[in-house]
């Protein structure tokens, strides 16, 4: 696999592959931040809600360092962020790049109570911990480099999930075990689809092909899928979970970033 | 307002850490008794639906919740670091900003790590 360092020349092909999936990982990383502040009023005590409030900057902090190696690129990434924190409801879709799963209309639909919020980062995260996980050796060096912090980062939202489920169960009981238990499938769904639709076939996405080529993306999202389910399994079994059977993923979301070529708004360098 | 021990080398101590700072604390003191009850959420679990009110804390206990609510103060003050960090990355975001931000970001994360570990103290000692 070819690599290129910062300052390298990158064939334009390649940079414009590149300035997408960056794009979205930046812009919604932020967007994703945004969401879990929302999120902060449904926490009940004291140290849910201050954990929440770290994972908040935490997430912005993804985006602000992924941004920084898009302006290394010549792209006016300020811009980006002061259009999201103009508009955090929704956000014009010609100027940032966020995926379904964290524009608002989609992402409150699936919260309604802070067992919700603490069952995303134990059902959804470890899907994000397998996906980011990918960009660790992924042939654009700097962006490999951040994407090692973030997916710590990623790790300590999984623990907080596992934390904050644990937390809900001390405090509600049995009752609340069986409530979070029946909900788990919502999120599944979500954890599920986020890699993508599968590498081959007729449904296949247009763009994974050519990430794969140039190792922008490096592991297949059946690959992805088996590393997620595994993870998932542990950190259920670990709280008192049951692991949900027959549950399909729902694409459309596109946490993961695939999105098909029509659907991009493609990144010009200033 | 501070208490003096009455051991006269830890008394000394105050004069050798001032030569770097120390200054004492003659503000008012936080009223630990009105803050406790927005805290006490933290520890109602199933088994203890009641937590006592701060005034009925063993001096043990009321350490401990200070140290917490403390912990808690500290966590305040370096989340308005970051906001602050936040308002110059929106104004230009460059390395120097982000390293600014990621700073300010990690001690934050490492208050609300002490804040936490200080609820588990008082929660051992309930």
């Amino acid at each position: 696999m070819k690599t290129y360092d910062k300052g390298d020349i990158l064939p334009e092909d390649y940079k414009q592959a590149l300035l997408n999936l960056m794009s979205f990982q930046a812009d919604s990383e932020y967007a994703g931040g945004q969401r879990v502040a929302e999120n902060l009023r449904f926490a009940p005590r004291p140290e849910e809600a201050y954990r929440l409030s770290k994972k908040v900057m935490e997430e912005m902090g993804h985006g602000y360092y992924v941004w920084n190696l898009m302006r290394d690129l010549g792209v006016d990434v300020d811009a980006r962020l002061q259009e999201l924190c103009r508009h955090p409801d929704d956000p014009d879709r010609g100027k940032v790049n966020v995926i379904n799963g964290f524009r608002k209309e989609n992402w409150s639909a699936w919260f309604e109570c802070w067992e919700d919020v603490a069952l995303f980062s134990t059902v959804v995260t470890p899907a994000a911990v397998a996906f980011l996980g990918q960009y660790r050796d992924c042939s654009y060096l700097p962006w490999a480099r951040v994407n090692v912090r973030i997916h710590k980062e990623e790790h300590g939202h999984l623990a907080f999930g596992v934390w904050a489920s644990k937390r809900c169960i001390e405090f509600g009981g049995e009752k609340t075990r069986e409530f979070m238990q029946a909900r788990i499938p919502k999120f599944m769904r979500v954890g599920l689809g986020f890699y993508g639709r599968p590498s081959s076939g007729g449904n296949k996405s247009a763009m994974f092909d050519k990430y794969y080529e140039y190792g922008l993306k490096t592991k297949r999202p059946e690959e992805l899928q088996s590393e997620y389910l595994e993870l998932l399994e542990s950190r259920l079994t670990e709280i008192g979970f049951d692991m949900p059977t027959d549950v399909q993923p729902d694409y459309e979301m596109r946490v993961g970033y695939t999105l098909d070529e029509e659907s991009v708004n493609e990144v010009q360098p200033q | 307002m501070i208490v003096p021990s009455p051991d006269q080398l830890v008394e000394a101590g105050a004069s050798v850490l001032a030569r770097f700072g120390y200054r004492p604390n003659l503000g008012v003191e936080e009223n630990w008794a009105e803050m406790w009850p927005l805290l006490q959420g933290d520890f109602t679990t199933l088994g203890r639906p009641a937590v006592p009110a701060y005034q009925e804390l063993r001096p043990s206990q009321q350490e401990a919740a200070r140290v917490y609510m403390r912990r808690r103060l500290i966590a305040d003050r370096l989340w308005e670091e970051c906001r602050k960090a936040q308002a110059g990355l929106y104004a230009h975001i460059d390395t120097e900003a982000v390293e600014r931000y990621s700073i300010a970001r990690e001690a934050y994360e490492e208050s609300v790590e002490d804040f936490g570990r200080a609820r588990e103290q008082v929660e051992a000692l309930l």
